[in-house]
């Protein structure tokens, strides 16, 4: 007679040995989780039967509190979605209000823009390097090497915008000042070093056999599923398939900038580490060639002079798309008149790749399943809103 | 299959669901980004089907699902999709009328509309007839409010947390 529930018992074939299914929780108190996420697995021995992620520990209302200020002040809220690269979800928001509003940018704010979005790019893939080489067992050397890069990228966002993490920046029309005198030469040097720091973590990483043996092959995910799934970004771009809204549904100054879209082949986890480091060697290149313009333009304006001191917008709606460092950033937007908008809706590409993990991680073994969650990069400021 | 297509413009896209859907009592209008067709419920699978399978549509995407509350007209659904195939985008709006948010789910079409669909039901309160696992995504499991409609505070906190005797929560 069996301790255990009846349903839960079930005898291998083979050698008649009874296991038994094991639920384990994993977080949301947990580093391997990379924030507050709980995943609920069930177990047969080492191998996921089943897995049921719970989001929403950090779930702060970022809708309605939008809905309730006014189109200036909601964009500090927007740049604590994706807390490891703020700049990029400012951009998002500020193109919505613009594309609602009719709103045109200088062109000299379009490059700062786009510097400071391939920055933060560079910031999350490194904060995704570091904590990724972590949960596959390098403790905790590569996340020190992952944050030697972050520091010095934040030390010119404290210059530039007076904050690290959430800069607030950005605004609809524009970005709020000009670049510090001595960004060219800043920047550079940051170049430099960001180039040094991705060829330490080929060395530490990459030149490792066992990280490789124990990324290769995992999870490879099919493009067909990929998009069913709703996977964007990286993860999809690792499956072999080339996309990229960057490219692919151009805005703002990408269409005058030269860069590649690194994709894989088999869409496993090795993949999506590889597509994420040639990703952030792509936008060193955008980078640099963003301060070869802006060196051709300075002095000029860096916002749109003609705005009042209250935006308000009678009426319209608008789904924008960017290309966010984890995936298509999307907000929907719709205005009905006022001083702030009626909906705002966020689609975060960390909240959809996530909702793909059960597919992904059901037949693996225990350990693996917190890479396949490592690999997807999510951060849980997107997740939960 | 990785091709680079530049996007299709949103009259031709319109031009194309108007050719498609002309037959059924649809709405086809634009935003400012995409095409939009206006849907009531009872047609709304009909329309999804379409668009995911015709050969000239092949919206194989799922971008994004948006509840929003239209205060006395209903709730309103809208859906974004897109067509990797043929680079084009269009929002399907299904608005509900008032005391009666049911939408037939598109999980077993579209995968990536489970959570989207948890999300919209436990915001603004629509139901998605057919979903598999309808319960609470982003708020705790056993609270029943929606707080996306216009009709909830932004200010009352629910949990008070042993502050009763104070308001909390900040004034805006």
């Amino acid at each position: 007679m069996s301790i255990w529930p009846e349903e839960r018992v079930h005898a291998l074939a083979d050698d008649g040995f009874e296991t038994v299914d094991m639920t384990i929780n994993v977080g949301p108190q947990h580093p391997a989780t990379h924030g507050v996420f709980r995943m609920v697995l069930t177990v047969d021995g080492e191998k996921v039967v089943d897995c049921e992620p719970y989001i929403g520990y950090l779930h702060r209302g970022l809708e309605k509190l939008t809905e309730n200020h006014d189109y200036r002040q909601a964009m500090g809220w927007w740049d604590r979605t994706d807390y490891l690269a703020g700049m990029a979800c400012e951009m998002a928001y500020c193109m919505a209000v613009e594309k609602l509003g009719n709103i045109s940018v200088p062109l000299r704010a379009e490059y700062i823009r786009v510097m400071m979005v391939e920055l933060s790019r560079i910031l999350s893939h490194f904060m995704f390097f570091g904590a990724f080489g972590a949960d596959v067992g390098s403790f905790g050397t590569s996340f020190i090497y992952g944050w030697r890069e972050r520091e010095r990228i934040y030390d010119f966002f404290e210059e530039v915008a007076g904050d690290r993490m959430f800069p607030t920046y950005f605004r609809p029309g524009g970005v709020q000042m000009d670049l510090p005198e001595n960004y060219q030469d800043r920047v550079r040097w940051l170049l430099g070093s960001i180039r040094q720091g991705l060829e330490d973590f080929d060395g530490l990483l990459v030149g490792n056999e066992i990280f490789v043996e124990r990324c290769r092959g995992l999870s490879p995910v099919t493009p067909e599923q990929a998009i069913a799934w709703g996977l964007t970004g990286p993860c999809l771009r690792a499956t072999g398939y080339k996309f990229d809204l960057r490219k692919d549904e151009p805005y703002s100054v990408y269409p005058n900038l030269k860069f590649d879209i690194p994709t894989g082949a088999n869409g496993d986890v090795f993949d999506r580490f590889m597509v994420r480091m040639a990703e952030a060697w792509q936008s060193t290149l955008i980078v640099e060639q963003c301060l070869d313009a802006l060196s051709q333009m300075e002095g000029e304006l860096v916002l749109n002079p003609d705005l009042p001191k209250t935006l308000r917008i009678d009426s319209g709606e608008c789904y924008v798309r960017t290309e966010g460092t984890k995936g298509e950033y999307g907000v929907y937007a719709l205005a009905k008149g006022g001083n702030k908008p009626y909906r705002m809706k966020l689609r975060s590409p960390s909240f959809c790749n996530l909702s793909a993990l059960r597919e992904m991680v059901i037949g693996t073994y225990v350990a693996d399943a917190i890479i396949i969650l490592g690999s997807l990069d999510i951060v849980l400021g997107e997740v939960d809103k | 299959m990785s091709k680079t297509l530049a996007p299709k413009p949103i009259d031709q896209v319109v031009k194309l669901l108007e050719q498609r859907f002309g037959k059924l009592p649809v709405a086809i209008n634009q935003t400012a980004t995409d095409a939009n067709i206006d849907c009531p419920p009872e047609h709304f699978r009909a329309v999804v089907e379409e668009l995911k399978n015709h050969r000239d549509l092949a919206f194989d995407f799922l971008r994004n699902i948006v509840g929003i509350d239209m205060l006395e007209e209903g709730l309103a659904c809208k859906y974004q999709f897109f067509s990797y195939k043929n680079r084009q985008a269009v929002q399907v709006t299904v608005l509900t009328p008032p005391g009666n948010p049911h939408i037939p789910s598109i999980t077993d079409l579209y995968p990536a509309a489970n959570w989207h669909e948890r999300e919209a039901a436990e915001m603004v309160g629509l139901i998605f007839d057919g979903h598999p696992n309808l319960k609470n995504l982003l708020l705790d499991e056993d609270v029943r409010i929606h707080p996306l409609l216009k009709a909830h505070p932004l200010q009352k906190a629910e949990i008070l947390q042993g502050i009763e005797d104070t308001t909390p929560g900040f004034t805006f």
